[in-house]
């Protein structure tokens, strides 16, 4: 018996099983509602021009909160449904916000120039919002209520419909 | 009939599986020729049954029967007939079945190609390769039975999932890479033989790098063909993300990768053989890993189906083999003969072969951690996080350059030792054409280091590869007087094994400057435009000239057309998509991609406004991408012509 191929057999696979194995009961679908009806974890970040901005100071009103990338295809699909959503309902006092993940200022700042966009795009250092918010991935768009309350998560790009139906029920 | 038909179909191959499992070992054991023979017949058997079950369940979703379980879960009235055959592979049940099925087929063509070789290996490799089949043979008889009897059923069922019935490619893509991932088994069940009879001969490590070949080529094309799947469907104009299917299918390829390099040396210097051993060993384990991430639902991915029962068993099984693998190995490791040449160095081809080993497992390890990092942090912290594409690009781009370098000096470099001159005379012409497609390339206005990286590297090693593969001709000519052509032809017969493998590397080469070229300078927009008038976007002027509604029986589809012309002459009409399927809340795209030698014009319709006035359009143009299925057709020639069987001369016994 080689006592260091066990070993080093060992020390590769029981870790990687018991991982696997502690990922049972935990539905990668049905997680993202786990933080729905729950309050929207505060936050206070930059935006890309600098100026502060803070969740607080949208209370009171419907908020979409947009958690997107320039390296993640997707959420280029989904720009042009934020854009037409923030064309039509902004006006009705709903709030839109993206908050960039894992990304260049730079890149977002150029992606932007050419997409066009009518909200505030915020810098999360660390990715301390993304966490907060449990993102597993790019784009996540939370909805959160006048109350403050996230009423919807959805994983993946937003289709028109979605968007349409969650902010008429917000409003 | 059936659901009972089909089951009894399975349970034959199941008894037959454990019958052959258990004389494979005896076999092996005892080298009796009955047992062998007893072997070899169980897995006919369990060939004929599994292949009877899979036509009775394509009976049923071709006949609509939804009294069997899977066809009220995935099929439909509306389905086309194409895509009814194809939903055998949509869903979990049938998947697994015909998972069985390719394990089934590999396993007779395994008893029937080793009949009368290597008596001391194939029963044991054969013995393996049914155990292994009892355990999925077992799924399709318990817990993933596709051929349940539903006893209500409907008159009409809801259909396979739309992204699946969207493409051709759906059709050949998952069959290829299930032949490359249920393939596997073969080298693995070859690794056990080898140590459970403590013989590691240069004809088994030959036989083994044989079975790897057909497995690992029909993994690449599966591979490639996914990534184009995506690229032609998902509508972003991407062939990789490195989700965790996709990573699930790219690290057994890394390892097997690995192996067929370390083979070589194994075979030469018989070095590496316990290295060796472990990477088919780890190369088995990532399939079943893989398999686990799509089946038990642990995994948030595009693939993923539903959660099952699956996942618990899977996971037990995936548990078991690595445990009985590492104590296999821990166990006999010692037994195999050490090595009798020692490796010579710095500078020699084991060398170089040792590097490209490193740089693959490294991208394995960097592969399984970003995989399961998200997972293991939920873990941890509960929350779970992606560490998403940049992680993976930042961490892979230096590895693939490394390799790229290897691949360029590796079959420059001689067995043994290398003589200073050789090595001159050698690598002048590709370090010559490195440096001058780099000056080039930086004089004709690319700045992006990665993308002239890349392109030299390129550029090195495809010089290199293009004088192995000529070299020997051209000295056969001069030496024979020959003329050029026949000479090289002559040569590539005699030496296909080589020629192929350089080959191969001619297309990883293709693939590489697709890679840098249309990831580094793509272009993007996203623009609305309104019907009659025209946008431009990268010499490209796009018209819309207007949307209808088509009707098929089981969606419905809303087209947008657009006139296309390029730098001022016609190209065509795009007519990009959003179907709508029944039973579904999503629109799924179709985009249109216009390729070109040079470059693809992607464009993906992402919304028409209720009269149709206006058409948002998603628009990516990516240089070269042609190249990269291009590339991957030009590994696949390798691979047929380097793994092509030799035709065995009677006097050389």
């Amino acid at each position: 018996m080689n006592w260091r191929v066990l070993a080093g057999g060992a020390a590769i696979s029981v870790p990687l099983v018991a991982l696997l194995a502690a990922g049972f009961g935990r539905d990668p679908k049905l997680r993202s509602n786990a933080l729905e009806g729950r309050p929207a974890p505060a936050f206070t970040l930059q935006t890309l021009d600098g100026e502060p901005f803070s969740l607080d100071e949208a209370r009171g009103a419907p908020v979409v909160v947009n958690f997107w990338s320039t390296w993640c295809q997707p959420c280029k699909i989904e720009h042009p449904v934020l854009m037409s959503a923030a064309e039509s309902y902004g006006p009705n006092g709903v709030h839109f916000v993206a908050v960039l993940y894992q990304d260049d200022a730079s890149k977002a700042r150029a992606f932007l120039n050419r997409a066009g966009s009518h909200w505030p795009t915020l810098e999360d250092p660390g990715g301390r919002t993304a966490i907060a918010y449990g993102v597993a991935g790019v784009p996540e768009t939370f909805f959160i209520d006048k109350t403050g309350t996230i009423i919807r998560k959805v994983a993946g790009p937003v289709s028109q419909e979605i968007m349409v139906t969650t902010l008429e029920q917000m409003l | 009939m059936i659901p009972e038909l089909g089951r009894a179909a399975v349970l034959i191959g199941l008894a037959a599986c454990s019958i052959g499992a258990v004389t494979g070992m005896w076999a092996g054991k005892t080298g009796r020729a009955d047992a062998w023979n007893w072997t070899r017949y169980a897995a006919f058997v369990f060939a004929g049954a599994i292949a009877v079950a899979v036509g009775l369940m394509q009976a049923a979703l071709i006949g609509h029967d939804y009294s069997v379980k899977y066809v009220a879960e995935v099929g439909s009235n509306e389905t086309p007939l194409t895509f009814t055959i194809v939903s055998l592979w949509s869903s979990l049940d049938g998947s697994i079945l015909l998972w069985a099925l390719i394990l089934a087929l590999w396993a007779a063509a395994f008893a029937w190609k080793m009949k009368d070789e290597h008596p001391e290996h194939a029963p044991w490799a054969l013995g393996t390769i049914l155990t292994i089949g009892i355990f999925f043979t077992f799924l399709v008889s318990g817990i993933a039975n596709p051929f349940e009897r539903v006893p209500n059923p409907l008159e009409n069922g809801p259909g396979p999932n739309p992204l699946l019935q969207n493409h051709i490619l759906m059709i050949i893509h998952p069959p290829t890479l299930y032949l490359g991932y249920v393939g596997m088994t073969a080298p693995f069940g070859m690794a056990c033989a080898a140590l459970f009879s403590g013989n590691m001969s240069t004809a088994w490590a030959r036989a083994i790098r044989r079975w790897m070949l057909v497995p690992w080529t029909c993994l690449t094309v599966g591979i490639i063909l996914g990534g184009w799947w995506s690229y032609e469907v998902l509508g972003w104009g991407g062939y990789w993300a490195w989700d965790p299917v996709e990573n699930a299918s790219f690290m057994p390829w890394l390892t097997a990768t690995a192996f067929i390099h370390s083979s070589m040396v194994m075979e030469r210097k018989e070095h590496l053989k316990g290295w060796s051993i472990t990477l088919v060993m780890a190369s088995f384990l990532l399939t079943l890993l893989g398999t686990f991430m799509t089946r038990s639902g642990v995994f948030n991915s595009v693939h993923s189906f539903t959660q099952s029962p699956i996942g618990p068993v899977f996971l037990g099984f995936l548990g078991v083999c690595l445990v009985a693998c590492v104590i296999l190995l821990a166990a006999r490791i010692d037994s195999l003969s050490p090595p009798t040449k020692k490796l010579e160095g710095p500078w020699s081809r084991e060398v170089a072969f040792l590097g490209n080993n490193l740089l693959f497992t490294a991208f394995t390890f960097t592969v399984l951690l970003g995989t399961v990092y998200p997972l293991l942090n939920e873990v941890m912290t509960d929350v779970q996080i992606s560490v998403g594409e940049p992680y993976f690009n930042r961490m892979s781009v230096p590895i693939c350059l490394g390799i790229l370098f290897l691949m360029g000096v590796g079959p420059a470099l001689p067995w043994g030792r290398t003589e200073p001159g050789v090595l001159m005379q050698r690598l002048g012409v590709p370090t010559a054409t490195a440096l001058a497609i780099a000056i080039g390339g930086y004089a004709a206005g690319i700045r992006e280091p990665l993308a002239l990286m890349t392109f030299s590297l390129s550029g090195f090693a495809g010089a290199v590869t293009l004088r192995e593969l000529t070299e020997p001709g051209r000295q056969r000519a001069q030496a024979l007087g020959e003329p050029l052509p026949k000479a090289l032809i002559h040569t590539w017969k005699t030496g296909h094994r080589r020629a192929g493998g350089y080959i191969v590397h001619l297309g990883v080469v293709f693939i590489a400057v697709a890679i840098a070229a249309s990831s580094v300078y793509r272009s993007e927009a996203e623009m609305t435009i309104r019907e009659g008038s025209t946008k431009s976007f990268m010499g490209y002027d796009i018209t819309y000239t207007g949307t209808e509604r088509l009707d098929e029986p089981h969606r419905w589809s809303r087209v947008a057309r657009f006139d296309i012309q390029k730098n001022g002459s016609p190209l065509g009409q795009a007519e990009p998509r959003l179907n709508h399927y029944k039973k579904m809340n999503q629109a799924i795209g179709t985009p249109t991609v216009m390729s070109g030698l040079d470059e693809d014009l992607y464009l993906s319709l992402v919304q028409v406004d209720t009269e149709g006035k206006m058409a948002s359009l998603s628009i990516v143009v990516e240089p070269l991408v042609w190249w990269l299925w291009f590339g991957g057709g030009v590994m696949l020639l390798g691979s047929i012509i380097s793994g092509w069987p030799t035709r065995r001369r009677k006097d050389a016994a």
